[in-house]
């Protein structure tokens, strides 16, 4: 089935055809549809749309991560066209930044951030997701890769998962992941007990957990780096060096989760055997899995939520609109980029995020958008798009990459809330008294902005379209000439309002 | 400085909790005398030696073991009859009535960076688990002081960040960094003038208040607010305790002049202005992790260690502030006994040792024992869970409060009580 689907996703990356459009259109009318009739039944009003500054920086942080250039938004809000969201999107869809950030993002859910090491490892394994992910390769496919991947990191990058899955422990933690980002459903509390609210037992962990058994280990858990990964065919749950020391440990045979046992085949190894029932477009769980992730990662919040913690005690939202999306979605052969033109060209996609009389009911009934906050690597990428690359800066070690030590300094906790802001003291200190980005680069943003600008008023437009992607209120405007008459001298005052706009709440969040 | 009775009944008072000490406090005629009675609040600084140090080459050293088990270093007496330690610890030895060995250290993760994170927070790393708190995070919240200028904890030296944030306790609890103390804190001053400052952040605040009325995120309140303390700290007096420079060069000299002395040093000055947890690094990049050459490298971090924390263990009993302050020092496990061909020593967590200074304890003894090869622990073993109810009920802070975290159902206690917990009670 994969096979085919290459094929197939070779011939569909080439353009958007008519029939692919009509699809999201039906979908976001879809997603619209149902939105609307739960709103009606609780008598919810919906939020207006987003005005054109809103949408625009929201959807290109949301498909790019990463804010849009004072160029193309000026060229955006001042385009008369009625289709230009339309268009907008198709732009953003076909650019390799959408795997690229999609790859990065996905290389946060499945490496380890104790991984640190192995930077360049994981450097290759984004690209390789960015890869697919830009080929629009169906999502089974992807996962289907990912789970049965063999061989060394430089050679495979998909192997990468394998190895530096959340932690250095192997078959517990692939159980664990796997279950999460595959399945949607959240067995860790398993290993060691039955779990009270949800009917996944301790043998439905360990069943899964024995797909996993054939991954060899070495004596020393290090050496799967120069190794590899291969499966021993002679291996079971049993045979595992270090049973003894798992938490719960319980010898099961390989059974896919809800019960059903797997019949040995010959020449088809535990992982491919567990990689083919989750992609299988039967599979109850894989479609809805990542549905549920792409609805949260656009609005902040799942239509089930803890976003990977489905099971029938956790009620979806909207569980009509959850099980369509995820037929279609398995339908159209797990099309990712069909999924999110569905998403962000629909209605409720489009919705400000003011919020009206009924705050949180709005957000949970997805009448208004959620406010979500940059993640670190938002707030880098943009940072750069702005001021342009980091300066160094006494007190920042970035000899494992810039980006990657901002992103691990400003890092939450695993799997961050996206509408929770997690910074403290030392975190807002650096941004606003380091000179990585607001020193020097603060200059150069100014001179800029000043150099083809005939009135202050055509610099103050330029410094918020960089920092905001959208020109000043009126009452903006006002502060902002008031503030340049009392500062000591003009390119002070500029400085001083350039900083003031990366600083504010606007800037850190995506709202 | 109080007697052992006041500390016994000090601890008496923790236990029945801090709602009857406010009770009575709260009875004004009262105030004057429930004031003087009432002790100071504690604080905590931990030494940490990254890498996990060789305990058999430390604190418990195996004379009587064969060649390949023994090592190089020879034990020395200390103030306390009976308790030998190693050579390379020569003013410590001198303090050695303030300190515990606890010598039966037993844990589980053998992994630097699982091991460090299981010693910090007292629960396991696992995959999409919960993000579970610092010890640091924990004293923050539970002692800390929402009005003080200052963050409640601080990180001195380059550390393992995974096993030091504040996890769910969210950001107000997330550590200060400062990666090099000679160099003092990061960012504590503006890139432009202070009137400059003042300007642009004026500007924000103005600027900030119509997004915020408009779109009342919680996240744009915190933000703000995270702006607002950064900036009174940046403003705030107590800030000069992080400037060593205000030290006497000869101060500055007897703690050792390198990383760690000088991160003693600031940790000192630090609890003295009122920060109640600050962890200071031995050790950056390999430090204590000697795979090869463990004797040379143990023996030089040893002495760095020993000036550093006798000058601190100094400072603190000539203030009156050492019964205030509980001083432990730890790794994230021990070595192996097994000398490899390398000269150097594996990890090894079964059995190994951390120590506890002056916090109140009952000083000059030692708990648990290991094997003639420091390889087993024979007597009293001490888990985790053990350990940080410890340190928590030394420092005043009930260990079972549970806490709510967001997303998850079951509350989570500040030690894993679902598990045996024995408090070292020899200590108390």
């Amino acid at each position: 089935m994969w096979r085919n689907l290459v094929a197939a996703a070779l011939l569909i990356h080439v353009s958007i055809s008519a029939s692919q459009a009509d699809e999201a259109a039906d979908l976001s009318e879809l997603i619209d549809r149902s939105i609307q009739s739960r709103l009606d039944a609780d008598g919810l009003q919906r939020a207006p749309q987003a005005d054109d500054a809103e949408f625009l920086r929201r959807v290109t942080l949301d498909v790019h991560g990463v804010v849009p250039s004072a160029e193309s938004a000026a060229q955006f809000l001042d385009s008369p066209d009625p289709q230009k969201r339309f268009r907008y999107v198709d732009k953003l869809l076909a650019s390799p930044r959408f795997g690229e950030h999609f790859g990065d993002v996905w290389r946060s859910y499945l490496i380890s951030p104790l991984a640190n090491e192995q930077r360049m490892q994981t450097d290759r394994f984004a690209d390789w997701m960015a890869a697919r992910f830009n080929r629009n390769d169906g999502w089974d496919e992807i996962a289907y890769d990912l789970l049965t991947a063999v061989g060394k990191m430089d050679e495979n990058p998909a192997v990468t998962y394998l190895i530096e899955g959340r932690n250095p422990l192997g078959v517990t933690d692939l159980t664990d992941l796997s279950s999460r980002y595959f399945l949607g459903v959240r067995l860790n509390c398993a290993q060691c007990h039955d779990h009270p609210f949800v009917a996944w037992k301790q043998e439905d962990y360990w069943g899964m957990a024995a797909f996993f058994s054939q991954i060899q280990t070495p004596g020393r858990p290090k050496l799967v780096h120069v190794a590899g990964v291969q499966d021993d065919p002679r291996m079971t749950l049993t045979s595992l060096k270090e049973a003894d020391m798992l938490e719960g440990f319980q010898p099961q045979p390989p059974t896919f989760l809800g019960g059903q046992a797997w019949e040995a085949e010959a020449r088809t190894t535990h992982r491919a055997a567990l990689a083919r029932w989750i992609t299988a477009p039967e599979n109850p769980y894989f479609a809805r899995a990542m549905v549920n992730r792409m609805w949260w990662h656009f609005f902040g919040r799942g239509i089930v939520n803890p976003v990977d913690d489905m099971h029938a005690g956790n009620e979806p939202s909207h569980a009509e609109l959850l099980e369509s999306l995820s037929r279609r979605f398995a339908e159209s052969g797990f099309d990712l980029k069909l999924l999110c033109r569905a998403i962000v060209n629909s209605r409720t996609y489009q919705q400000t995020s003011r919020p009206g009389d009924r705050a949180d009911a709005e957000a949970e009934q997805f009448a208004r958008m959620s406010v979500k906050v940059l993640t670190p690597p938002q707030l880098y990428d943009s940072l750069i798009a702005i001021v342009g690359p980091p300066a160094k800066s006494p007190g920042i070690n970035t000899r494992l990459g810039a980006r990657h030590e901002f992103c691990q300094f400003f890092a939450a906790a695993d799997d961050p809330d996206p509408l929770r802001y997690e910074q403290g003291i030392p975190h807002v200190l650096r941004l606003m008294n380091s000179p990585q980005f607001l020193g020097r680069n603060l200059d150069a943003l100014v001179s800029r902005a000043t150099a083809d600008a005939n009135s202050s008023d055509e610099t103050i437009d330029e410094l918020f379209l960089a920092v905001l992607s959208r020109r000043p209120t009126a009452d903006e405007r006002r502060l902002a000439r008031d503030h340049l008459k009392t500062a000591d001298a003009r390119h002070t005052g500029y400085r001083q309002l350039a900083w003031t706009l990366l600083m504010s709440s606007e800037f850190m969040l995506n709202h | 400085m109080p007697t052992p009775t006041s500390r016994r009944s000090f601890l008496a008072n923790a236990f029945t909790g801090a709602t009857l000490g406010g009770a009575i406090c709260g009875w004004l005629p009262r105030l004057a005398a429930c004031a003087a009675e009432q002790p100071p609040t504690k604080s905590c600084i931990l030494l940490w030696m990254s890498g996990g140090p060789s305990h058999l080459d430390t604190f418990d050293l195996k004379p009587e073991a064969p060649d390949r088990i023994r090592g190089e270093f020879r034990p020395i007496s200390t103030s306390v009859p009976g308790i030998q330690i190693s050579e390379h610890f020569p003013k410590f030895a001198k303090l050695m009535q303030h300190a515990a060995l606890l010598r039966s250290m037993s844990t589980v993760e053998s992994d630097h960076q699982l091991a460090a994170y299981h010693l910090h927070t007292g629960y396991q790393k696992r995959a999409g688990g919960v993000a579970f708190p610092s010890l640091g995070a924990i004293v923050s919240r539970e002692l800390g002081r929402r009005d003080f200028p200052l963050p409640s904890f601080v990180c001195i030296g380059g550390g393992s960040r995974h096993a030091t944030r504040s996890g769910f306790l969210g950001p107000d609890h997330q550590p200060l960094d400062v990666t090099d103390p000679q160099r003092g804190t990061d960012f504590l001053a503006p890139l432009t003038s202070r009137q400059e400052f003042q300007d642009q952040y004026a500007l924000l605040r103005r600027f900030d208040a119509s997004f915020q009325e408009a779109y009342r995120a919680e996240s744009a309140t915190a933000h703000a607010s995270a702006l607002d303390r950064a900036v009174r700290l940046m403003n705030a007096q107590e800030k000069q305790a992080f400037d060593l420079s205000r030290e006497p060069e000869g101060v500055r000299d007897r703690y050792g002049r390198g990383g760690f002395g000088q991160g003693c040093l600031m940790a000192r000055r630090l609890v003295e202005s009122g920060v109640r947890f600050v962890e200071v690094v031995s050790g950056d990049g390999v430090g204590w992790d000697t795979h090869r050459d463990n004797f040379p490298r143990t023996g030089a971090l040893s002495a760095e260690a020993d000036r550093g924390m006798a000058a601190l263990i100094d400072d603190l009993q000539q203030s009156g502030r050492l019964d205030s302050t509980l001083v432990i020092w730890m790794g994230e496990f021990g070595r192996a006994p097994q000398i490899t061909s390398g000269g150097g020593r594996n990890h090894w967590a079964r059995a190994w040792t951390s120590v506890a200074i002056g916090g109140g304890i009952r000083g000059g003894q030692v708990i648990g024992r290991t094997d003639r090869d420091a390889a087993e622990v024979v007597e009293r073993p001490i888990s985790v869970v053990d350990f940080l109810a410890t340190v928590c009920s030394l420092l005043g802070i009930d260990y079972t409060h549970e806490n709510r975290v967001p997303n998850i159902e079951r509350p989570i206690p500040i030690v894993d009580v679902t598990k045996e917990v024995n408090v070292i009670s020899e200590l108390l």
